[in-house]
């Protein structure tokens, strides 16, 4: 039973940064840009989140720092790709490997280490215990105690289901993505509404960071991403968008990375349970494509 | 009646071409204005420029002797002034009342729209101007001619007092215009102003109060409409005497060339998009293919050239069964000048001679060195060269890329090409679309030649002037069927045009 | 053609120009610092040699990144395919002991199987399922990861190492040096030439080139699209395959833990820069290993941290993808302001 509530713990803090990463991914998948840029953003916001909570000695500040990095990553992508007109992909990549030299770079800089930095003054980011809930046996055990990040998560899937189905917001956002000339002929500027989608999603990918140094562990490792945005990428094409499927899409790729973890004490080689994720979104898509070929 | 919009000098160049050269025009209040001209005359580039969709290079605008200066469509609209393109510019997955209230969406707390405002303003307006609109309709659900009502009902909605249509009857059947012309005249009576663009001098001149003719990016003049006939409009355009009437000679038809027997299509989302289509070719003739845009004939093309499965029937052409045969293998015996010269004809990044030799690499060997592996670039180059000589194409160098040609020389290369192809079939869809008059008299020469070699023809095209002028026998799809098939000399533009919008002719 | 030269260098000269003002921001000195950089990298025989080397690994996989891009499919699998390249390469020159003229040659062979089995793997799933090779290629890249590591540390392990990675392969696989230049440079320079002249030359290579303008053209005009994506697919992941041969034979001769690094991604880097131009790819190409061979040596005189070369690359590609746009623009607009004040006259 322990075991169960382990995995099922292990599947909820796995799907976490994956989720928040994909919902900030979904603003700008309705307004029809093609952003691979999550990966970059959440790096960012990975290393900006180590950076405020070691030096400003708290948690929030380390939050908020991460929303930053990433923010300033979103920013130079919106300054290329929306005001310069280059190319989305290539600016994508582009931005990825800048956050991967600027983050290692800036880690020997700063904390004068090469791969990993996990000094004993960053602060993380507390468990929080839900009172009464946390009573309720077995379930409690479940639903209560998670990193904060997690609440936030849960919250953030249903700001943006509201934001993008029930708000003037996003009407313009999806008809951005449906048909922009459209709207611009309508008078809405579809530039703006896509710069507010990327500000978005970089303030979700820096959530989705400051969760990855701050709450699943407490450490700045190089590329610690490790392809989690290409992961948030997928979750996003697999479901067209949808907030409610992208969670449902997190929790799957968690269970993955938490059963991963679970086979690393059977035996098996830590290799090969740390592809599980990889191989996951192989077969993911491959439901996908079998369901899109039979409809056509 | 006073000038409400004023253009003075307006200069817009697109390096090298000057597609607006120093143009004046005044619209007044309460007018029905048509702006006529060829293809790459600038009336449309002159309407965005007045929209403020497209920055001028020099000139002034005047709006109830103000001037004024859009920076976007938003301001124009905000000044009363709206354009309806002539591609349909709306979001299909949405409804009605969505489209019509985007970007100026009634408001309730918190960011969330008033839907039920929305759609109570919206249904006001449709029965304000007889609209016959169903608010909460999908716009993709809808017909051609209802969505062109949507755009017009969005510009109402923003109380615009000048209209501008770009080419509204490009995607109507004639049966349907009548009714946009009777809504049109409404709109002048009620006191606003319509601006009307077109080439379709039959429909401006029973429509229209004054008519302005461009040509070549300047402004020929503005005449009364009732004071003005097709010939000397069409002078104005051209420059130059144009020939109405059909160049063709009848022929007798030899053996049937190309055969199609009860094909059947079933499209995406599996509706039957070809039904039961029964066709016959013969060498020596020109086929014509007449329907309103979407009621099977790409579906048709697609299936004959190999794009498409069919679900049912056979295609047959020299009485080789070509139904399952992969597209190379059909390129043997059937040339293609497809729809959309740069999504489907061409590489418009790649070089003239790579673009003429396409196919001809793979079907004739003299292309290729080594058994097929070495491309012969001296002779595809020749070839190139040839091409240019045969079908008058103007180019600089071969090597140039393609998408410096013109449209009209763009499709003689395409044209040249297949036609070079030496197959007993030709298919030829929407091949003078977007091309001006010159470059359309010029296709037609080339298609009655390629007749006259005792190829056959199949033609498929909106344009039914065109089919009466070249075609042998017309065949009319309408909703996926073929409905008719009547040798062009016992048919009437009327009853075809019937036969287009509800399947059979109207007793007249 | 002169455009692009122009853009290239206005770029790498703003690029350059960021750069120094990040160096000065950090209280370095540029000057000394790009003179240090350039000098353990272009001047002289041997830094000349050594960033030669370092460059075949970056210009081929940036080969088949623009080949890829330019022909149609979006392969992104180049870390990937490199490895198993270099697995195969390795495996080779583990258990077969051939006289050196055989044994090189071989297992050049076996570094491009590899590295095709592994994009074909992607081109198979494509053709079959439909599967985005976009995807596709970069979850492969994640599983070569990984599973070249554990055949390092268990299967292959030299018991004599103290990290994973393989015992040495046979001394007949070692490529050697040729008046100070190494042996994988000749390598490179064939697989260079051999893809200029099938993309360019073979009838294979327009039907490529013309995919991946225009797919439904090319597809009209009677091109097996299906057939052409393999082709392509298995050429690309053999030119990156080679990459991790060339790597392993010319280099550690051993498969060690991060052989790839950066290499692959820097490829498609390269390949973006170039906008996918073959000439451009290989010049860019030996621009960036100029820069990673000098920022190396530029660490040991002037305290410059070595890594400064990842974040001036991404700027280059950043400022010259731009520049490319915006130069483009700003001409078209000033052509047309011309023609207008012309009329008006």
């Amino acid at each position: 039973m322990t075991v169960l509530i382990g995995i099922l713990n292990g599947m909820i803090s796995g799907a976490t940064p994956i989720l928040l990463a994909a919902l900030g991914g979904a603003f700008t998948y309705h307004a029809g840009m093609f952003n691979i840029a999550m990966e970059g953003m959440m790096l960012a916001g990975a290393f900006g989140g180590v950076m405020g909570s070691f030096f400003l000695h708290s948690w929030p500040a380390g939050i908020l720092c991460a929303i930053l990095a990433s923010l300033v990553m979103a920013l130079i992508f919106i300054l290329f790709s929306v005001v310069l007109r280059t190319d989305e992909f290539v600016t994508g990549i582009a931005l990825n490997l800048f956050a991967v030299g600027a983050t290692t770079y800036l880690l020997r800089q700063t904390f004068h280490v090469k791969g990993v930095f996990a000094g004993p003054g960053i602060v993380a980011i507390p468990k929080v215990a839900i009172p009464l809930v946390d009573r309720i046996p077995l379930v409690g055990q479940i639903l209560s105690g998670h990193n904060l990040l997690v609440y936030a998560a849960v919250l953030a899937t249903l700001a943006t289901s509201y934001l993008v189905f029930s708000t003037r917001f996003g009407l313009r956002l999806r008809a951005a993505g449906y048909n922009a000339a459209c709207l611009d002929s309508s008078g809405v500027s579809t530039t703006r509404i896509r710069i507010h989608a990327l500000l978005l999603c970089g303030v979700f990918c820096g959530l989705a960071g400051a969760f990855l140094s701050l709450g699943y562990v407490t450490l700045f490792a190089e590329n610690m991403s490790a392809g989690r945005g290409w992961i948030s990428l997928a979750a996003i094409i697999l479901v067209s968008g949808n907030p409610w499927g992208i969670a449902l899409i997190s929790l799957i790729f968690g269970l993955f990375d938490g059963l991963g973890l679970l086979l690393q004490g059977s035996g098996i080689a830590s290799q090969f349970t740390s592809m599980v994720p990889y191989i996951a979104t192989l077969a993911a898509l491959y439901v996908y494509s079998i369901r899109k070929k039979g409809r056509a | 009646m006073e000038d409400l919009v004023r253009l003075e000098s307006i200069v817009k160049v697109y390096p090298p071409v000057v597609a607006v050269d120093d143009v004046s025009v005044s619209f007044r209040r309460g007018e029905i204005h048509a702006v006529v001209g060829e293809n790459g005359a600038g009336k449309s580039t002159l309407m965005k420029v007045l929209y403020g969709l497209v920055p001028r290079d020099a000139g002034r605008i005047f709006l109830e002797g103000e001037p004024v200066n859009f920076r976007g469509p938003e301001e124009a609209i905000a000044r009363g002034i709206g354009m309806v393109h002539q591609e349909i510019l709306l979001v299909r997955e949405y409804t009605v009342w969505q489209n019509v209230v985007l970007g100026r969406e009634p408001m309730r707390a918190l960011g969330r729209m008033d839907e039920a405002e929305a759609r109570r303003l919206v249904g006001e307006k449709i029965r304000e101007f007889q609209l016959n609109l169903d608010p909460d309709a999908v716009v993709g659900d809808i017909s051609v001619a209802a969505r062109q009502k949507v755009e017009i009902l969005k510009l109402l909605y923003r109380n615009v007092s000048v209209l501008i249509l770009d080419e509204p009857t490009a995607v109507l059947a004639p049966q349907e215009v009548p009714q946009l012309f009777a809504e049109l005249a409404r709109l002048r009576d009620n006191g606003r102003t319509v601006i009307f663009i077109s080439h379709r001098l039959d429909e401006v001149l029973a429509l229209s109060d004054r008519i302005t003719v461009m040509r070549r990016g300047r402004k020929i003049d503005t005449v009364q409409a009732a004071a003005t006939g097709k010939e000397e409009l069409a002078r104005m355009m051209v420059g130059r005497e144009v020939v109405f009437s059909s160049r063709r000679t009848p022929r007798t038809p030899g053996v049937v060339v190309c055969e199609i027997d009860n094909l059947s299509v079933r499209g995406a989302g599996g509706r039957e998009r070809l039904t039961g289509v029964t066709l016959r070719v013969r060498a020596g003739e020109i086929v014509g293919v007449a329907g309103v845009e979407g009621n099977g004939q790409l579906e048709l093309v697609e299936a004959i050239i190999g794009l498409g499965k069919p679900e049912s029937g056979s295609i047959r052409v020299q009485g080789r069964d070509l139904t399952d045969e992969p597209i190379l293998e059909r390129r043997r015996l059937i040339s293609f000048v497809p729809q959309d010269r740069g999504r489907m004809g061409a590489s418009l990044g790649a070089s003239i001679v790579e673009n003429a030799i396409m196919t001809h690499h793979r079907l004739d060997s003299r292309f290729t060195r080594l058994a097929g592996l070495l491309l012969d670039l001296p002779f595809a180059r020749r070839f190139a060269q040839r091409v240019r000589e045969e079908f008058s194409v103007s180019m600089s160098s071969e090597r140039d890329p393609f998408r410096s040609l013109s449209g009209g020389n763009q499709q003689k290369v395409i044209l040249g090409r297949e036609l070079l192809l030496d197959c007993p079939f030709v298919l030829l869809d929407q091949p003078t679309r977007g091309l001006d008059v010159g470059s359309i008299e010029y296709v037609h020469q080339q298609v009655l030649g390629v007749r006259d070699e005792n190829r056959a023809v199949l033609l498929v095209s909106a344009d039914l002037e065109e089919l009466f002028l070249i075609a042998d026998r017309i065949v009319v799809m309408h909703r996926g069927e073929l409905v008719a098939d009547l040798p062009v000399e016992q048919a009437t533009m009327e009853q075809v045009g019937s036969l287009m919008l509800e399947g059979r002719a109207r007793a007249s | 053609m002169t455009r692009k030269i122009l853009t290239g260098i206005a770029g790498i000269l703003v690029a350059l120009l960021i750069g120094a003002l990040i160096m000065l921001a950090e209280g370095y000195r540029p000057l000394a610092t790009y003179a240090a950089l350039f000098q353990f990298s272009l001047f002289g025989l041997s830094p000349l040699a050594t960033t030669l080397k370092n460059s075949v690994p970056l210009i081929l996989t940036g080969l088949s990144a623009s080949i890829a891009f330019a022909s149609g499919p979006v392969n992104l699998g180049q870390p990937g395919q490199l490895a198993m390249g270099a697995l195969a390469a390795t495996l080779g020159g583990l258990f077969l002991h051939l006289p050196a003229g055989l044994e090189i040659p071989l297992l050049a062979l076996l570094a491009m199987a590899g590295g095709a089995l592994w994009s074909g793997l992607a081109a198979l799933l494509r053709i079959a399922f439909a599967m985005s090779e976009f995807i596709v290629t970069l979850m492969l890249n994640m599983i070569a990861d990984f599973f070249t590591a554990w055949i390092i540390a268990f299967p292959l392990l030299d018991p004599k190492a103290f990290s994973p990675m393989t015992r040495q392969i046979d001394r007949a696989g070692w490529l050697g040096e040729m008046g100070g230049f190494s042996g994988s440079v000749l390598f490179m320079a064939a697989a260079v030439a051999m893809s200029w002249f099938v993309f360019r030359r073979w009838r294979a290579g327009y039907e490529w080139r013309i995919s991946g303008q225009n797919s439904l053209f090319a597809r009209l005009g009677g091109c097996n699209i299906d057939r052409n994506f393999v082709s392509v697919m298995l050429f690309t992941g053999a030119l990156a395959g080679l990459a991790g041969g060339l790597v392993v034979m010319g280099g550690p001769h051993r498969f060690l833990k991060g052989l790839g690094a950066n290499y692959a991604w820097d490829g498609v880097m390269i390949a973006i820069v170039a906008g996918s131009g073959l000439i451009a790819t290989l010049l860019y190409g030996l621009f960036f290993s100029a820069i990673q061979t000098g920022s190396l040596g530029m660490e040991l005189i002037t305290d410059v941290p070595s890594e400064i070369a990842q974040v001036l690359q991404a700027v280059l590609v950043l400022v010259i993808v731009a520049g490319r746009e915006f130069v483009r623009t700003a001409l078209d607009r000033a052509e047309a302001r011309r023609q207008a004040r012309e009329r008006a006259a």
